[in-house]
């Protein structure tokens, strides 16, 4: 039973919410893994093999957030990876980032998109929701 | 023609002939003076002046008539002269008039053949005099005129707003420098252009809602963008008396600079509120989690939970204090009490005050003199001050890791008390020592993010040692650690 536990991905720059979320997840028998930095998620991505990425905005500028999910959908190894983007940054400078529909999200190369903080009962619903069907038997 | 008042200048060696003149002329109003010969009779004028006429012999002792005409003639050209002598000739007569004489009166004459050609030449007078004044008054206003054209055009092409003028035909009719600079497009026409050459669709549409606005005072206003540039634009209808729009005046003023301080202003209010928004969602998700019960086997995770939503509640308190204080810097209602300071201390006790942070990081934390002591004294404000060295003590004891070292050190150099606070902790790459100053910078790296921060304290430093008069500088290496160094000039 060990061995199938689904791995998850924490890519966030502030510690606290990698904290909260890593005990959430544990808790509700998640292997974790966590990253402060875009550059040691991707570097990680080939040993971790996370079933699923929870990630930060994390914006230096404007596009610099997304380009973080475009790389990953990029890469034939791991484009299958969902994606859930948990971030402060709702908008800024106008831009409302937060997705309205389906198709938003597809744009945004994401599978679900969370305001901070995010209650963890809605969190774990939607990656249960997203793991779901890959569960192996 | 009311004769009282006008003098009358008689000049002649005969007794006779003076007295009787001065009986005639007396007799009629006029105001008369006789002299006997040339030169007295040019002394009196000189004395006297203002004669409206001048009776003159030509025959006379000492300087003769022809003469006096001309010294006459100099003095005053109004002047009416006459010459009287009894040797007429017209040779004589010819030279007196080229001198200047208006006539001549020959001798023996009765009292009309005298009283008439004076009252003439007076008449003739009033009129050259009257004429002088019309011709000045006329030369006045029209210098004056000039000046109020000069003044107006020099006005209007000086001025760094665009001005356009067009009448009701929808001809541009004047144009300024500035308007000339900002609409190239209709520089090279002259004038008057249809206003369709002003090639901007903005504008015309401006214009003609001043041309077809109804009564009473309107002022159309738009902003336009033209080359990079926006402009806040004002036409104003110009009204005949009559009330009918006659064409409309066009201001251009370039508001560029405007609209980027909106834009820098609203990107840091976005800035602030994203500052903002980060600590107050991390504490809200841990209050969150502890409230659920999410660690509720683990007390531990629990209080800690708690406290690092306390660090964060302190940071954001922390943030939003230096945020007031950059405000009222900006806005000028800092208010710094300058007075001699002894920075030694002031120095010593922002290391004192740290004292323990770094005991808990087993970090060395040292004060030392330099060999030249520091004993000028600054003329500064004690808070500031300490509010300056604590933040670059509090920056070193944070990015240095455990057993690490953090040297103060406080030196004369010259006229100025430096001050440096060097660190052999995390250092800075290039790129973030050069944004080190900037609002709301941090470094982020894999050691930073452990370490709370508001991205303001060094703002708030720089700014403070700028109102000292001081300098500020940085030196620092990746990994080898940050020295921060202060120089402010002792008090005189």
């Amino acid at each position: 039973m060990e061995s199938r536990q689904p791995t998850i991905m924490l890519v966030d720059d502030d510690i606290d919410f990698l904290d909260l979320n890593r005990h959430v997840l544990e808790r509700a028998g998640y292997r974790v893994v966590c990253s402060v930095a875009r550059s040691e998620a991707l570097a990680s991505l080939a040993k971790e093999k996370p079933d699923l990425i929870i990630t930060d905005l994390m914006m230096e500028s404007l596009d610099t957030g997304f380009a973080f999910s475009r790389q990953i959908r990029e890469d034939p190894t791991f484009r299958d990876i969902p994606i859930i983007i948990v971030t402060a940054v709702g908008s800024q400078l106008g831009f409302d980032f937060r997705p309205k529909t389906q198709d938003d999200l597809l744009a945004m190369r994401t599978d679900a998109f969370f305001e901070k903080p995010v209650a963890a009962k809605r969190l774990l619903a939607k990656i249960e929701e997203l793991l779901g069907p890959r569960k192996p038997e | 023609m009311n004769s009282s008042g006008l003098r009358i200048l008689v000049v002649d060696d005969e007794l006779g002939m003076r007295e009787g003149c001065r009986k005639i002329l007396t007799s009629e109003g006029y105001d008369v003076e006789v002299a006997e010969d040339g030169v007295a009779g040019l002394d009196l004028f000189k004395e006297r002046g203002n004669f409206a006429v001048a009776l003159i012999d030509l025959k006379m002792p000492r300087m003769g008539g022809i003469e006096l005409i001309e010294h006459l003639r100099a003095l005053d050209e109004d002047v009416v002269i006459f010459v009287i002598t009894a040797y007429a000739t017209i040779d004589t007569a010819v030279e007196a008039t080229r001198r200047g004489a208006y006539g001549y009166i020959p001798k023996p004459f009765t009292p009309d053949e005298l009283l008439l050609p004076v009252r003439n030449g007076l008449d003739r007078r009033t009129l050259s005099i009257e004429a002088k004044r019309l011709r000045e008054e006329r030369e006045r206003r029209l210098l004056e005129l000039a000046v109020e054209r000069s003044k107006s055009s020099t006005i209007i092409s000086c001025m760094t707003d665009g001005v356009l003028v067009i009448n009701r035909d929808r001809q541009i009719v004047l144009q300024n420098a500035a308007a000339t600079r900002i609409l190239p497009d209709c520089a090279a026409a002259p004038l008057p252009a249809p206003m369709e050459r002003l090639g901007c669709t903005g504008l015309q549409a401006l214009m003609e809602d001043a041309l077809t606005s109804g009564p009473g005072p309107m002022i159309a206003s738009r902003e336009v963008a033209l080359d990079r540039c926006t402009y806040m634009v004002n036409a104003s209808p110009v009204r005949e008396p009559t009330g009918e729009v006659s064409g409309a005046v066009v201001v251009l003023r370039d508001i560029t600079a405007l609209k980027k301080l909106e834009v820098a202003k609203s990107m840091f209010i976005s800035m602030v509120a994203h500052e903002v928004k980060s600590p107050l969602a991390a504490i809200e998700g841990q209050l969150m989690a502890v409230l659920s019960g999410a660690a509720k086997d683990s007390p531990n995770q629990e209080k800690d939970m708690i406290e690092r939503s306390l660090l964060r509640a302190r940071t954001l308190r922390t943030m939003v204090s230096d945020l007031l204080n950059l405000t009222a810097m900006e806005t000028g209602n800092f208010v710094i009490k300058r007075s001699p300071l002894d920075l030694r201390k002031v120095v010593a006790e922002a290391v004192e005050s740290h004292r323990e942070r770094a005991e808990a990081k087993h970090i060395e934390l040292i004060l030392a003199k330099g060999e030249g002591g520091a004993d000028g004294l600054v003329l500064a404000d004690r808070d500031s001050m300490f509010m300056v060295f604590a933040n670059l003590i509090d920056n070193a004891v944070k990015y240095t890791p455990e057993h690490g070292h953090v040297n103060v050190r406080i030196e004369q150099e010259g006229v100025c008390v430096r001050v440096s606070v060097r660190d052999d902790g995390i250092g800075m790459a290039p790129e973030e020592k050069d944004s080190a100053f900037d609002e709301f910078f941090r470094a982020k790296n894999q050691y930073t993010v452990y370490v709370p921060g508001t991205g303001l304290g060094l703002t708030l430093v720089k700014r403070l040692v700028d109102m000292h008069q001081g300098k500020i500088s940085v030196q620092s290496e990746p990994g080898k650690g940050s020295t921060f160094t202060i120089s402010l000039p002792t008090a005189e």
